[in-house]
């Protein structure tokens, strides 16, 4: 038995149904990322899981218990918002101490817990100041010791970097992760941002409309994304529609030209439509190594990204991207230059509609 | 009293009066009252429209701007009409309670909640935006994801947290109950505006150096209210 278990969730408000069918079993110690774009329904579960919501379907389990109808003060779950949701009457060591006090424990216990706390992330000199005199980073933080404090089962991130700049972000979602697998506790982390996902999660749940498109690890979702949602929301993807060609070798065309790929199109028949993606990054020049597909084409523009070059390039009406890594020494074709390129039939990914 | 002669003799002579002393302390003690049920009402109500009844907001901001639209004549002669007579059980004889006019206790209840009507727009639209400075929702999810139960919730988060509007609202409904004189005459309560208002037909320098005195009250009450919140309107600043 999973340690939490969300089975067959579903809210729906009024005419809306927010989440839909959702099912997810959460081991011990996971970190598991709710991954999708505004309106999926990814913090409608979330908030199901604190209590804030109730569903209107399923059932929700903790550790065994069963917690769908319970109220949220009486569930043994911590959460962090974006807004930090620091109380601001109240020092930092007294937000961080706020949970241990409305459980009555001893005052010895909670000033020796809140050191510990402000020790973990690394602000013990910060207890006696109020949220207003620290940065947002540091009120994050702070947020994270609070949530953390009563040890609780659960702990819940509502995308709690997004108010962050781009560098401090980086940094505590490294420090998240740190804490998180240091205390083996058990969480879900709700994001917008793919890279943020990819980067913290043991597994990631990509949502559409109210339900899972696709469960992976971060590795799974990016390299072989399920459905044509989940590919074109990680990462930057070409994506065509082709016409089966030869079902018995994996062959399919698009536009002009033919391709080949590693996955079965035996189920389907000549002629049949599909949808097939490649990665910008899977791409080549010819020149460099020829691998199992080859594209004629012509350069279409070139971005250069810092780490990496964009090249674009055309076949036809179809446009297609492809990334090079960046190198002093990097020498590109100009722009209108016919050049082959090239990619593994590995590449060549059928996506489920 | 002297004419064209610069002397504090006026106040002299209006507090010497016992009747000023007591009048005052009456209203102050009336003022304390309305304030207390004023919060009791009004911090509820608008916390749960902000936290569950976004939709009944426009309703209730009318409903308290209704002092402004309707006199306080009105109200006084509303209140008396009702409770002037006892409250009896339908189709029966059965005294329920005693009319709140002929009692004590019973018109100071009355009066209270009058003060309470009219003291409405103040403290409902000062807590109302003391509490849309501070993310209630929010703040109350964090301190429901801690254990807290809505009574812990109220005390110790949201009502510290709206404290410049508590008082912001408390000294507005302080400045309303101790100049009234409408509520007060009509119901016969010894409070400080009827006081205030006789004095001011029979003598002319002690109501001016009472007024006066309302005001250095009123600047010390602000004064008080600077010091009390200066912290968090830092807070609020900070961002």
């Amino acid at each position: 038995m999973a340690y939490l278990e969300l089975n067959n969730i579903s809210k729906v408000f009024g005419k809306t149904t927010a989440v839909e069918d959702f099912d997810l079993q959460v081991e011990k110690g996971e970190l598991v990322s709710f991954l999708g774009p505004s309106g999926c329904g990814k913090t409608t579960t979330l908030r199901m899981v604190a209590g804030f919501e109730i569903p209107t379907g399923g059932t929700i389990a903790i550790n065994g218990i069963n917690v769908t109808n319970k109220a949220p003060n009486q569930r043994d779950v911590g959460m962090i918002f974006q807004s930090y949701a620091l109380f601001p009457n109240l020092t930092v060591a007294g937000n961080v101490g706020f949970g241990l006090k409305i459980a009555k424990k001893p005052s010895d216990e909670i000033h020796k817990r809140v050191a510990e706390m402000l020790e973990l992330i690394h602000m013990p000199e910060y207890g006696n100041r109020y949220p207003y005199q620290l940065s947002g980073g540091q009120q994050q933080r702070v947020a994270l010791a609070r949530a953390l404090a009563l040890s609780p089962d659960v702990l819940l991130l509502d995308e709690p970097l997004s108010a962050l700049d781009a560098k401090i972000r980086v940094s505590l979602r490294a420090e998240i992760r740190s804490i998180q697998q240091e205390l083996g506790i058990t969480a879900i982390y709700v994001t917008h941002d793919q890279e943020e996902a990819l980067s913290i999660s043991d597994r990631i749940v990509v949502m559409y409309n109210g339900h899972i498109e696709q469960i992976g690890s971060p590795f799974q979702v990016y390299n072989f994304p399920e459905t044509a949602f989940v590919a074109s929301f990680i990462g930057t993807l070409n994506a065509f529609d082709a016409e089966v060609v030869d079902p018995q070798a994996n062959t399919i065309r698009i536009g002009g030209i033919q391709l080949n790929t590693e996955e079965s199109l035996q189920e389907h028949k000549i002629g049949d439509k599909v949808m097939i993606a490649i990665r910008p990054e899977r791409l080549s020049f010819s020149s460099d190594l020829k691998k199992a597909n080859l594209i004629n084409s012509q350069i279409e523009n070139i971005t250069f990204l810092g780490s990496i070059v964009r090249v674009e390039v055309v076949i036809g009406d179809i446009h297609m991207f492809m990334d090079t890594f960046n190198n002093p020494f990097l020498e590109l074709p100009k722009i209108g230059e016919k050049v082959e390129i090239t990619c593994s039939r590995q590449a060549v990914i059928i996506l489920n509609h | 009293m002297d004419r064209d002669t610069l002397s504090l003799k006026a106040y002299q002579s209006a507090f010497s009066d016992p009747q000023f002393l007591k009048t005052f302390l009456y209203s102050m003690f009336l003022a304390a009252m309305t304030i207390l049920v004023s919060i009791a009402l009004v911090v509820p109500t608008a916390y749960w429209i902000r936290l569950r009844l976004p939709q009944a907001r426009r309703i209730v901001e009318f409903i308290t701007l209704m002092p402004f639209v309707v006199p306080a004549i009105i109200l006084v002669f509303g209140l008396i009409r009702i409770y002037s007579s006892p409250f009896e059980i339908p189709f029966t004889s059965i005294v329920l309670i005693q009319p709140l006019t002929n009692f004590k206790v019973g018109t100071n209840i009355l009066i209270i909640g009058g003060y309470t009507v009219l003291g409405l727009p103040y403290m409902y639209r000062s807590v109302d935006t003391g509490m849309r400075t501070v993310d209630v929702r929010t703040l109350t999810e964090a301190a429901q994801s801690m254990g807290a139960n809505w009574g812990t919730i109220i005390t110790r988060i949201i009502l510290p947290n709206v404290r410049t509007a508590l008082l912001s609202g408390a000294l507005l409904t302080f400045a309303i109950v101790v100049g009234e004189v409408v509520l007060a005459s009509f119901l016969g309560i010894p409070a400080f505006g009827p006081y205030l208002f006789l004095l001011g037909q029979h003598r002319a320098y002690e109501p001016a150096a009472l007024a006066f005195t309302t005001f250095l009250l009123t600047w010390a009450a602000m004064g008080i209210i600077q010091l009390i919140t200066g912290g968090q309107s830092q807070a609020a600043g900070a961002h």
